[in-house]
């Protein structure tokens, strides 16, 4: 079965068939809403006329009854009070377009006389009111004795059903005859009220991916109003946040210029190299270029993905842990300084939050002291906990920062000057702003006693980490540790 | 020729510096503005390299200022800056050429020699004086057609000399042009340079006005002529 489906459903070079492209999702919408608004008012509209129709026919079949009866009533009493009453003037009083049939029997029960026999009344009397079946129908009849006969007026029900129902239809009719009218004007005042709606809509299908300013929201129904609001309101933040990204990528691609310039400059006197020691000079040059275009590449990395707004899995982590593995990742760098590093950890301590942007964070902190500390100075790192908040203080012994640059410092590609040794890529601390941000940690730089820069990173609210069955594997590192 | 490189990143400055010293020029660089500011105040140069994004200044405001004091040193704006309006705003500033980082050296070196050529009102590429020629752009030297082969010391004394034909240079300018800031200057060097280039090109062509300096003389004319 399957298999021949698949055989037929492609044979050769007939393309399989293509499933129905999805509709565009405003046309239904537009249409179904109106459709699905005629269709219920229309049927409204008729059920409406068909109990106003049922009610008008009750009543006008009670009122036609009692009516009716009456007039039998006064047809057969009037029969009877003329007396002796000829066929031809019975004939009369008996009003053939009412149906009316009178009958009279001798006291013996002779019929002597019947109008319109053709029709066949009822063969019996009953004196008066009374509903008698005969020929196929249900007569109501009236009698009365009048001294030798009995005279009995009879009408076929059928009668006053009829026209009770003319009556009922007459009423209802024009209503069911203005349907279509009312179709036009509910269809007209559908469009009407959607048109602001179908405008929006224009106006949203209009949109690329640049145009993001606000939609109009005059003269719109109360009803749609918040949704362009809701719309407006997104379509800002999703402004801003391009804003954002595009002058974070321009100035990315701007800095990147800095480390491509020195490579291209290193390459060119690589190969203008007289001799072999300016060859052996230019080609660690360069690969110094090549280090620090890697490393700004990499912080680029690091800060987009610690743009995310929520971390991937936020879990309470061991900072010590990551503090430790960080500075293990900075040795390298703080060897080649002569630089000491030392760490004082308190394992216990735990913060909330993802480990790849606090091992950023961390290596980040750990990287500038190295970076900027003295050469051959100090690092000493703590982390603690204090009135229940973790604690993460990172000191150096270098020149420190002074007063008035430590808020600029935070923002991206800043760099202070030049003169030291060392190129920074001018992240480092707008990656641990970042990070900590989104860990609701505050970041403060002051000085240290060492004699440099003390940043100190404080969370809300310490956690705590079950201490592991064994003491962690301190890394190798240069210098002494505590 | 003597240049000031005003570049705060270190690694260009260094790549560029060791890149334009193999041209035979002398290189003095400074990181940051107001340094820039205060040499270009004191020191003459013939080119000057000046980046605009610096620690502590801008460099468009040190251009502005150099400018306003009057001085018509060539200078050459080298920088990240690339939109038009920047573009514009350097050359307006008072930059006699704009190169976008990152450039080619030999792209620089080239708007170096063009930049130098309009500052001397000279139209062709070639230093001539007499039968001696000097290519700047290939370094090329001919006497009476023959190429004559010259250290980038010596091509740098030569080519100072041929810039300005017939005016004086001290000794300290030509060793301006052969050392920059921190290089030790050996102090016969600049006499050692004439000795050579005197040499190879015949003894009559640098002449020596005794302690004022030296310059290019004409043959024939015999004035002054002969060795120190």
């Amino acid at each position: 079965m399957t298999m021949a489906d698949d055989a037929a459903s492609s044979p050769g070079a007939t393309p399989a068939p293509v499933p129905a492209a999805p509709r565009p999702l405003l046309r239904p919408i537009g249409r179904t809403l109106r459709v699905r608004l005629l269709l219920s008012l229309l049927a409204v509209l008729v059920i409406a006329a068909a109990a106003m129709g049922a009610s008008i026919y009750w009543s006008v079949l009670r009122q036609t009854e009692r009516l009716f009866d009456y007039q039998l009533r006064q047809m057969a009493l009037s029969l009877r009070d003329q007396g002796e009453i000829a066929p031809e003037d019975a004939r009369v009083i008996a009003q053939d377009q009412l149906d009316f049939v009178v009958q009279i029997w001798s006291v013996d029960g002779r019929e002597v006389y019947a109008s319109r026999r053709e029709i066949e009344p009822p063969n019996r009397a009953v004196i008066g009111y009374a509903d008698i079946a005969a020929g196929g129908e249900t007569w109501r009849t009236y009698g009365v004795i009048a001294r030798d006969r009995v005279i009995q007026v009879a009408q076929p029900q059928r009668i006053r059903h009829t026209y009770a129902a003319q009556v009922a239809l007459r009423s209802v009719g024009p209503l069911l005859l203005m349907a279509p009218l009312l179709a036009l004007v509910i269809a007209w005042l559908v469009s009407r009220t959607l048109a602001p709606l179908q405008r929006l809509a224009g106006e949203v299908r209009a949109r690329d991916s640049h145009s993001l300013q606000a939609l109009p929201g005059e003269d719109l129904p109360d009803e749609v109003r918040p949704l362009v609001q809701a719309l407006n309101a997104l379509l800002g933040r999703l402004g801003e946040a391009l804003a954002a990204q595009r002058h974070f990528v321009s100035d990315a691609a701007h800095e990147l210029r800095s480390p491509l310039t020195a490579l291209k400059l290193q390459v060119q006197v690589l190969r203008r190299a007289p001799d072999e020691a300016a060859r052996d000079a230019a080609a660690q040059a360069l690969t110094a270029g090549v280090d620090r275009a890697t490393r700004l590449v990499e912080q680029l990395l690091s800060l987009a993905r610690s743009d995310v707004a929520a971390g991937p899995e936020v879990r309470t982590l061991p900072l010590g842990e990551i503090v430790r593995q960080a500075m293990a990742d900075g040795v390298a760098l703080a060897a080649a300084r002569g630089t000491t590093l030392e760490l004082d950890a308190d394992d216990d301590v735990g913060v909330a939050g993802d480990a790849a942007g606090l091992t950023a964070l961390a290596r980040n902190l750990v990287d500038n002291a190295v970076r900027y500390g003295a050469s051959g100075g100090r690092v000493a790192v703590r982390v603690t906990s204090e009135g229940g908040r973790a604690l993460l203080r990172v000191e150096d012994d270098g020149p420190g920062i002074p007063a008035e640059d430590r808020e600029r410092v935070f923002d991206r590609f800043v760099r202070r000057d030049a003169t030291g040794a060392e190129t920074g890529s001018g992240l480092g601390l707008a990656i641990v702003r970042q990070v900590a941000s989104r860990q609701q940690a505050e970041v403060v730089l002051d000085d240290s006693p060492l004699g440099g820069l003390r940043v100190t990173v404080t969370w809300p609210a310490a956690g705590t980490i079950a201490p592991p069955p064994a003491a962690p594997a301190v890394p190798a590192a240069p210098g002494p540790r505590p | 020729m003597r240049l000031l490189l005003v570049e705060d990143d270190r690694m260009i400055g260094e790549s560029l510096r060791a890149a334009l010293k193999l041209e035979g020029h002398a290189v003095d660089w400074v990181t940051d503005a107001p340094a820039a500011t205060a040499t270009l105040a004191t020191e003459r140069f013939d080119l000057v390299l000046l980046d605009l994004g610096l620690p502590r200044g801008d460099g468009l405001d040190v251009l502005r200022a150099f400018r306003a004091r009057g001085d018509a040193t060539p200078v050459i704006v080298l920088t990240a800056r690339d939109a038009l309006p920047e573009r514009v705003a350097g050359l307006d500033a008072g930059a006699d050429d704009y190169l976008v980082k990152p450039f080619e050296l030999d792209e620089l070196l080239a708007r170096m020699r063009a930049v130098q050529r309009r500052h001397s009102g000279r139209a062709a590429t070639v230093l001539v004086h007499e039968d001696l020629e000097f290519d700047p752009a290939t370094h090329r030297v001919t006497l009476r057609g023959e190429p004559v082969t010259l250290s980038a010391r010596e091509l740098a004394v030569l080519e100072a000399l041929m810039q300005r034909p017939g005016a004086i240079l001290s000794r300290a300018q030509l060793e301006d042009r052969l050392y920059g800031w921190g290089e030790e200057v050996e102090s016969n060097a600049v006499s050692v340079y004439v000795h050579q280039l005197r040499k190879k090109l015949g003894p009559e062509l640098i002449r020596t006005m005794r302690g004022v300096g030296y310059y290019l003389g004409r043959r024939g004319d015999a004035a002054g002529a002969g060795s120190e």
